[in-house]
């Protein structure tokens, strides 16, 4: 017996912003060279009266479309932004969504890394015997904590959310983890201010990054440099442990898919660890980074599209805030 | 790898616009010199020396020669 994915849904919020808007807004800016480099067009925004609570909602109602409803027995969300320090928005959504009562829902706070975490917990929960049909929702609105002066990550950065259902399977698709964690890089990337360490400051100060950027500690920040860093000493190490937990080669793989990061950071990383081009994923031109939702919207849209077909060996790997990674092999 | 060649190869990797650099160009002069090119450099020196530049030691940076002291001098032939 095993897990499988069986459907995958997302959402994007209806509002976008464009990399001609921002070279507009900034003027010190070339919108050809962001899209070139960031592989980035366009990213859409949640409203402000939009929460990722209502883009989990947005997206679970697609992927329930056809689906008896009644057959979920546990739901489990991931999310940054939730709609209320309590209660978890996991258990507002199972009212809204008028799933089963007698079901789990809980939160968990991951950011990139958190879909292979979802997928590891909503395996466990099916091998177990404690489910049989797990609704894994990803939702995220970044784009709320970032300064409207804040050039750089106003870039980067978008709204969306998906929803997965995994179900029990004759044979396992989901196979072998390998997760990682190493909090000395909280400070890289954070919120500070808002939660109970350091309460949300109405006269927080602006501070300016060396590309003149502005932020205080109300808003996200990210140290592009030492992100990268991290990145690149740590997914080439947790792709091949992946790998040899599942004893399997990267020639046997007939996909990979990253945390669509940015253009740049994966293409670097798709050469050091010799990925060819052709099953290798790097498509967020229309969506930007939309941190725990780009790896189910790049599994979604290459099914759509046929880039990956039943049967494949697909090579998922999220890394990011935290610092937390993980990756893991499904097949489709 | 001489460290000419160094400040050549790096200003290709890194797409530099401005011709004719040398050791003790300001990179801050250089145009295409920005937080893109940033990453750049970091990509660079892994690909090519396999170490990491920390984002404190990347705000000290001026120049190549700058970079090249981080690097080790003696990491470099003699031109």
């Amino acid at each position: 017996m095993g897990t499988i994915i069986s459907k995958i849904e997302f959402y994007l919020p209806e509002s976008k912003l464009t990399n001609d808007y921002l070279s507009n807004e900034f003027g010190r800016w070339d919108a050809d060279k962001i899209e070139l480099k960031l592989g980035i067009k366009e990213r859409h925004m949640a409203a402000a009266n939009e929460t990722a609570g209502d883009l989990a909602y947005y997206a679970a109602e697609k992927v329930l479309k056809g689906y008896d409803r009644n057959k979920i027995d546990m739901l489990i969300l991931c999310t940054q932004s939730p709609d209320y320090f309590l209660p978890s928005t996991s258990c507002i959504l199972q009212d809204r969504l008028g799933l089963r009562t007698n079901i789990g829902a809980f939160d968990f706070n991951l950011g990139c890394s958190g879909y292979i975490y979802g997928l590891a917990m909503a395996k466990s929960f099916i091998n177990s015997g404690l489910a049989n049909n797990v609704l894994l929702i990803t939702a995220e609105t970044y784009t709320k904590h970032i300064h409207p002066k804040d050039l750089a990550n106003r870039t980067i950065f978008g709204d969306a959310a998906t929803a997965t259902i995994l179900e029990k399977s004759e044979e396992e698709h989901i196979f072998e983890f390998d997760l990682g964690t190493d909090g000395k890089g909280k400070n890289n990337l954070i919120v500070t201010n808002g939660c109970l360490r350091s309460v949300y400051d109405p006269k927080a100060e602006n501070k300016i990054t060396d590309a003149g950027d502005v932020y205080t500690d109300n808003n996200l920040y990210m140290n592009g440099p030492e992100i990268f860093n991290f990145t690149i000493e740590a997914v080439p190490i947790v792709v091949e442990q992946c790998l040899n937990k599942n004893k399997l080669t990267l020639e046997e793989i007939d996909y990979v898919i990253f945390h669509q990061a940015n253009k740049y950071m994966i293409e670097y990383l798709r050469k050091k660890l010799h990925i060819p081009k052709e099953k290798f994923y790097s498509n967020m031109l229309y969506t930007g980074n939309t941190v725990s939702n780009t790896i189910p919207i790049a599994y979604a849209d290459t099914l759509v599209n046929g880039l990956i077909v039943k049967g494949n060996k697909v090579l998922l790997c999220g890394f990011g805030v935290g610092y937390s990674w993980g990756a893991v092999i499904v097949e489709v | 790898m001489k460290k000419n060649e160094f400040v050549n190869q790096l200003a290709e990797y890194c797409e530099f616009e401005t011709p004719e650099l040398t050791l003790d160009t300001p990179l801050k002069s250089i145009a295409g010199f920005d937080s893109l090119a940033i990453m750049s450099i970091i990509a660079f020196i892994d690909e090519n020396f396999n170490m990491k530049l920390t984002a404190l030691q990347l705000q000290k940076i001026t120049d190549f020669n700058s970079i090249i002291l981080l690097i080790g001098e003696d990491k470099f032939e003699n031109d």
